[in-house]
């Protein structure tokens, strides 16, 4: 029986079910098992360095300190329908070869302009060079758990836009400054 | 051990029984345990505690480890309770789960249960609206369902009494369709909808836009601080429970009342199987019970039943107390009973924005927002369908998050939103009109794991409801017109029944006993002695939410069966 065949058998090849996350998974050791999924070496480091390249560290942290690339793969892992999470992995894998097209180099030896650049680039309208459609959700999906991940850490809610447990009175409107800066959690 | 059987007997008898801790059976509880009456509750649901068993209560929301979201599969495991708005991160342990009690849909029906002490009074909006005599002569003056038994004076002194015990915020608006009752400070309207209540009552004579009237502490005084209760805080995270007992809840006030009174039992995992009926002295002697984790049954007995187990889980009891005497259930001698349900029909939501009041903002944390009472058909027809609509309607500022870019400028975005226009959200609350086909039954196959039969729904919306909706979405189209609003968007949810969680009726008041199963006293016609004072009992639905009327009806109950005791 050739390959193919017996993992169509064991059910492995109907699509919704393959969660794994590239064709050379084979080849490499799975660093990171979750509830449903189970990522490689090479994909956990390829997620930390999105997550700090989405939102840096300046002078306030970003999301190397603040783990966000953890975030998102709880979020992934957790609480996407089964079908997103196999087209999520699928993005994921077919990220790198995408980047290099229009980054010329991989992401990972890319600086952080040059990941930006290219990533501005592979989000437009009518990119220069065709991106597959997963990747394009990939990013999309990924970015969006890096934002909930930032905008809800501890971090922003007690440092930037402090929030408060026990408000204490009902708000009531008032005027404001136009220059002022918001809290979202007041 | 012939004594052992007796003893045993006596440790199981009791002067009051009340089935279910929620919102009504609280109420009893207190009420029995006050005028020293032996009373035991029956919750079916585990042990919540105030204060000791809200887990996530003080969690601040970056410790979620989804941040509020459910995780996929708890939706999957939970399609029904998923749909309610308190089914989050955060509180789907007061939630019941949909595989824990399965019930039949014949009909779409949202059954949302709250099974623990308190039930869904940890959980509820908190609005609380009385009703008026435009509301009771409803049925009567339109030709549905049968004359409610009581008017508005029979309950107004007990409305008042549970508002001066539950602690109600709110305006004396002074409004026929709304009457006021003994209200602490109301939580006052921001000023969006101040500008729409200025506009709708300039332009729409009869119509009102009001603060809410809800559950919420705004003053100190004496009788909450005696309950262990404090003002509300404004947390807006009610449903994990207040460790200020800010808001009303059977676990913060009624129940550790009661227990105060030194004449409480309670007992938990506590499935009410059936009310036994004694066909010698032609009344109900007791309870069978099933304990929820061992299936032991255990019967008690009392002189007096309080039914208090949610409107769906007090049809599905009765229904299932069968006797020779009572074949179709307790009381039905009319084959009426678990008929004529009907809810609060929440479709439609209509929002718009607006472009002015640029200088000025709030928060969204407003414990609850403004409130139109209905305007629709108050003293006589004058649509094309019967009865009418209440209203919430909420705004904010809302605050544009700007997401664009990668890196630094995504950074830089997220942290310098910008205000947008306001917004606004109205949401209807819509009569129902009872009707005999919408009803429940007990599935004559299926039974749960405690070997009760199943409860089957066959509830469903009707052509007046959708009339109501579309004169909904045009009057608020217009109101909203000339408060100088744009962007007006109508939803219609299509949510099914049950969902609003406002479900009422099956074992309805009425003066005949022919046409109802319950007197104005809240007494079965045919068992004197077995009291129904959950939603089950009412009449028709009015538009107010209903609560406030339960718990008024509940005191009340409680009031004539102890003068009743007191007679033999």
């Amino acid at each position: 029986m050739d390959r193919r065949k017996a993992l169509k058998n064991l059910g492995l090849l109907s699509g919704s079910v393959i969660l794994f996350p590239s064709c050379d998974f084979s080849k490499e050791n799975v660093s990171k098992v979750m509830n449903n999924l189970q990522v490689s070496e090479t994909q956990e480091s390829l997620m930390k360095s999105l997550a700090e390249t989405y939102i840096p560290e300046t002078d306030r942290p970003g999301g190397r300190s603040l783990n966000l690339d953890e975030f998102i793969w709880v979020m992934v892992d957790d609480c996407l329908p089964k079908e997103e999470q196999a087209a999520f992995i699928k993005g994921l894998s077919l990220f790198e070869p995408a980047f290099k097209e229009l980054g010329g180099e991989s992401f990972q030896k890319s600086n952080q302009e040059q990941r930006v650049t290219a990533l501005s680039q592979m989000m437009v309208e009518n990119p220069v060079k065709e991106i597959p459609q997963e990747v394009i959700h990939f990013i999309e999906i990924s970015k969006s758990y890096a934002i909930l991940g930032f905008m809800r850490s501890e971090y922003v809610m007690t440092e930037v836009m402090p929030y408060s447990l026990v408000p204490g009175k009902p708000p009531v409107c008032r005027t404001i400054d136009p220059n002022e800066k918001i809290n979202i959690y007041a | 051990m012939p004594n052992f059987n007796i003893d045993s007997q006596k440790d199981r008898t009791f002067d009051a029984i009340v089935i279910g801790s929620g919102m009504s059976g609280g109420w009893a509880a207190k009420e029995f345990c006050d005028k020293g009456l032996k009373t035991l509750v029956l919750e079916r649901g585990r042990e919540v505690k105030h204060n000791v068993n809200y887990p996530t209560t003080n969690m601040n929301p970056w410790e979620f480890e989804h941040r509020g979201a459910l995780t996929e599969k708890i939706k999957q495991e939970n399609p029904i309770a998923s749909r309610c708005y308190v089914f989050r991160e955060d509180a789907t342990h007061f939630v019941v789960k949909d595989k824990e009690h399965p019930y039949v849909q014949e009909k779409p029906f949202d059954w949302i249960k709250g099974y623990q002490t308190g039930g869904k009074s940890l959980l509820w909006a908190r609005r609380t609206q009385r009703w008026s005599n435009l509301d009771f002569e409803g049925p009567a003056r339109d030709d549905f369902a049968v004359d409610w038994p009581i008017r508005y004076p029979d309950l107004d002194k007990w409305y008042g009494y549970v508002e001066r015990f539950v602690g109600i915020s709110g305006n004396k608006d002074g409004l026929p369709q709304l009457p006021d009752g003994d209200f602490l400070p109301p939580i006052v309207l921001n000023c969006m909808e101040e500008h729409f209540k200025e506009a709708v009552e300039r332009n729409f004579p009869g119509r009102h836009v009001i603060s809410g009237r809800s559950a919420h502490i705004t003053e100190a005084r004496e009788i909450f601080a005696k309950q262990g209760r404090a003002t509300c805080q404004s947390r807006n995270l009610c449903q994990r429970g207040c460790p200020f007992g800010g808001y009303f809840s059977s676990n913060s006030s009624t129940l550790p009342w009661a227990e105060k009174t030194g004449n409480l039992t309670m007992k938990h995992h506590a499935v009410v199987e059936s009310v036994i009926y004694d066909e010698e002295k032609q009344r109900a002697t007791g309870v069978r019970v099933i304990d929820a984790n061992t299936k032991e049954s255990t019967e008690y007995y009392a002189k007096v039943i309080f039914v208090n187990a949610s409107t769906m889980n007090t049809n599905l009891i009765l229904l299932n107390s069968k006797s020779s005497r009572f074949p179709e259930g307790l009381g039905n001698d009319n084959g009426l009973l678990g008929k004529y349900l009907a809810f609060h029909n929440y479709r439609g939501v209509i929002s718009a924005e607006y472009e002015g009041m640029k200088d000025q903002a709030m928060s969204f944390r407003q414990p609850i927002s403004s409130y139109m009472p209905r305007f629709r058909n108050l003293y006589e027809q004058e649509t094309d369908f019967l009865r009418g609509y209440a209203t919430e309607v909420s705004a904010g500022r809302m605050v544009d998050m700007n997401s664009k870019g990668f890196g630094t400028e995504l950074k830089n975005n997220l942290l310098n939103p910008k205000y947008g226009n306001w917004l606004i959200r109205a949401q209807m609350m819509g009569e129902t009109i009872p009707k005999e086909n919408n009803r429940v039954s007990l599935d004559p196959v299926k039974k749960d794991e405690w070997g009760i039969p199943l409860l089957s729904t066959h509830v469903e919306y009707d052509d007046n409801d959708e009339r109501m909706i579309k004169d909904f979405e045009e009057q608020f189209t217009e109101m909203y017109e000339k408060a100088g609003f744009t962007n007006i968007r109508m939803n219609d949810s299509k949510q099914a029944p049950g969902l609003d969680i406002h479900e009422m009726g099956g074992v309805r008041m009425g003066r005949d006993p022919k046409t109802s199963l319950l007197n104005e006293w809240n007494q079965m016609h045919a068992c004197k002695n077995v009291y129904v004072t959950d939603g089950a009992c009412m009449t028709s639905t009015a538009t107010q939410n209903p609560s406030l009327t339960y718990m008024a009806l509940t005191a009340r109950a409680c009031d004539h069966a102890i003068r009743e005791s007191k007679k033999s």
